[in-house]
């Protein structure tokens, strides 16, 4: 299990005030941001080959689902949840069940939900 | 010869003579019974050959006349009106029409009475003389003008069930015409033209009742075909099933396709099946009313969502339904409308959602970029009246987007030295919803940093905007958009990173994908963003 301090998070989100806002929010728990991706071909770049603990995926990147991203993660058994306003209802059928961050969501949100990616770390 | 041989001879003569006479009778008389008789059958035969009421009528008067050997005869039936009961002439027979037109309707009177009531035959052999004729106002009998009867023969025609429909006369004009054989013939044929008067508006009535049966079929299939409506009718035990062109055609199926209740149950998709299933049978079994939509799938395998209504039209010896009988219609296009409805209202929550985290990002990194309550507030209500305007511009443009001069010129609406802006470009250039927030936020940060620190803080400061396509983009295009401020303070870095800074160098930088420089210079802030053209398009 590992704590909060120095977790390496990928944050993939297109929107520049709300990046802004996820990185502040990291900064401030500790964390190392990675990224921040705002598009799908870097989000999969970095989430296959980055070194990355643990990663807050956008559920749509301008358009498109991010889907994909959170497949080649769980591969390669990266803890990650979703952020979206849609809340669960805006995942695919494969997905239903993980973990979702509802925007709009305050520090102590992400502390609990970043806590439980921790956890699940070997 | 002897007197007494003479004498005999004479009497046989006689009697010779009397035999040849009544043969001749009895001859005549068999004659006219062989003629009556075969008039009679012909007669009856007319009767029998089921004629409109008005034909069968004038028969039986015609036959009446032949038979009976009287001058004229009538038909009067009995009709029931507001004044009481009175009879029409409906047929006649041995006079014209006009011989009767211009008498009022025979009342009930005491000569009538007993025909018109049913009581029985009144036969005179001189009407004139009856104990009953002229006993009513005005006392005179017949009135001045009628057809000239002596000879009188009413015969009441009575149906089975024992109303009178009217009356058969006859008349002529010497008295002692008609004799018992008479009678008795007119009151068989009396009974036959009941029996088949009736029969002939029994007829009648079920062609009308038949006629309007089908009006109202054929109003209720326009009414279907206008509302769209199939109709369905469902025997519960052969489990046939009858369906209308249109409620074979909301299952895509053509009018002479066959299309029985196996078919339509196989066509509900597997999914909705189960629950149609359930609800026809709690309707055949309880005879609850049956209204469902389901998705069905088309032989050409098209989706279609059909709403289906139906109730017992024929109940069973246990309550249920023996037979059911309903309506189909095509809901597909409100469907549609109520799915893109939901989607659009997810779509709303979601940007609803993303704004309030917007607004928090602008709060919380406005929170730590100002020194006081009162700069706090003047930042950050600048900031969320630019996302305003942003809004206000994509909620005109249905949030399909913007271009680059509307989005200056929303953000610098309300601006003190927009005067001052001046702006040089070649074509203005469309961008999306989300490079429309992004942009429309920078915009306000770079203004709103050149009132209050850089060339429009001081009079005779100036900026000036341009773009076009960026020369040295080797692969992808790109836009180069420049911010050129002059005329004022010269300006050096800021110590600490405002939002302002931030969102440029870094957020415009993260979510267009661009590449944004700030110079400070001498000369004033000059601004340099280089936009890949696919992350700005719509």
């Amino acid at each position: 299990m590992k704590t909060l301090a120095a977790l390496k998070v990928l944050v993939v989100e297109d929107e520049a005030l709300v990046s802004m806002l996820v990185e502040d929010m990291l900064s401030d728990l500790g964390c190392v941001v990675v990224g921040p991706a705002a598009e799908l071909e870097e989000a999969l770049r970095l989430a296959g080959g980055a070194d990355i603990d643990a990663a807050l995926l956008d559920v749509n990147l301008g358009g498109r689902p991010i889907f994909p991203v959170a497949d080649a993660l769980k591969e390669r058994g990266v803890p990650f949840a979703f952020a979206s306003g849609y809340g669960e209802a805006g995942l695919s059928e494969g997905h239903k069940g993980a973990t979702v961050l509802q925007k709009p969501f305050r520090e102590a949100d992400l502390r609990k939900v970043l806590e439980g990616l921790a956890a699940q770390l070997a | 010869m002897s007197s007494l041989a003479k004498a005999t001879s004479r009497a046989e003569e006689d009697e010779a003579d009397d035999l040849v006479a009544r043969l001749a009778a009895a001859e005549a008389a068999l004659a006219e019974e062989v003629r009556r008789s075969r008039a009679l059958n012909r007669i009856a035969e007319a009767i029998g050959a089921g004629h409109d009421a008005e034909t069968l009528v004038q028969t039986v008067v015609d036959g009446g006349v032949e038979l009976t050997g009287a001058q004229f005869g009538a038909f009067f039936y009995k009709v029931a009106g507001e004044a009481g009961e009175s009879f029409m002439l409906y047929s006649l027979s041995g006079a014209p029409r006009s011989a009767f037109e211009a008498f009022p309707m025979p009342r009930s009177t005491a000569v009538f009475a007993p025909t018109f009531q049913g009581a029985g035959v009144v036969r005179s052999d001189d009407i004139t003389r009856d104990p009953r004729y002229g006993r009513n106002a005005p006392y005179r009998g017949m009135p001045e003008g009628h057809l000239p009867v002596r000879s009188y023969l009413a015969v009441p025609v009575i149906t089975r069930q024992g109303s009178v429909l009217g009356g058969l006369f006859f008349g002529h004009p010497q008295p002692a015409r008609f004799g018992p054989h008479a009678e008795s013939l007119m009151v068989g044929l009396a009974a036959q033209a009941a029996v088949a008067i009736e029969s002939v508006r029994t007829h009648d009535a079920a062609h009308a009742e038949l006629a309007q049966r089908r009006d109202a079929e054929e109003r209720l299939k326009f009414a279907l075909e206008a509302g769209r409506l199939g109709a369905w009718e469902l025997d519960v035990e052969t489990r046939a099933y009858l369906a209308s062109d249109i409620c074979k055609a909301n299952y895509g199926r053509g009018p002479d396709d066959d299309f029985g209740f196996d078919d339509l149950v196989a066509s509900v998709d597997p999914d909705d099946r189960p629950r149609m299933i359930a609800a026809i049978e709690a309707a055949i079994r309880h005879g609850a009313d049956y209204d469902i939509e389901y998705r069905v799938r088309t032989p050409g395998g098209e989706i279609r969502w059909v709403h289906a209504r139906g109730r017992a039209a024929q109940t069973g010896d246990h309550g249920g339904a023996r037979r059911m009988a309903g309506v189909s219609l095509d809901v597909t296009a409100r469907k549609r409308a109520e799915e893109r409805q939901k989607l659009l209202v997810n779509e709303l929550n979601h940007r609803v959602k993303n704004t309030l985290v917007s607004v928090q990002s602008i709060a919380s990194q406005t929170l730590r970029t100002t020194d006081t309550p009162a700069a706090f507030r003047d930042a950050f209500e600048g900031r969320i009246m630019a996302l305003s305007h942003t809004h206000d511009l994509l909620t005109q443009q249905n949030w399909e987007g913007a271009s680059l001069r509307e989005i200056f010129d929303f953000e610098l609406e309300a601006f003190a030295a927009r005067d001052r802006i001046a702006f040089d470009y070649a074509r203005d250039v469309q961008l999306s919803p989300k490079a429309t927030v992004a942009l429309g936020m920078a915009i306000h940060e770079l203004a709103t940093n050149a009132l209050k620190y850089g060339a429009l803080s001081v009079p005779g400061g100036a900026v000036r905007v341009a773009w076009g396509p960026e020369p040295d983009a080797a692969d992808a295009p790109r836009l180069r958009l420049t911010w050129t401020e002059h005329g004022g303070p010269p300006v050096v870095p800021p110590r600490r990173h405002g939002f302002g800074a931030r969102l440029l160098e870094k957020g415009l930088a993260g979510e267009l994908s661009a590449q944004v420089a700030l110079a400070y210079d001498s000369l004033g802030l000059a601004c340099t963003m280089k936009l890949p053209i696919r992350a700005l398009e719509p």
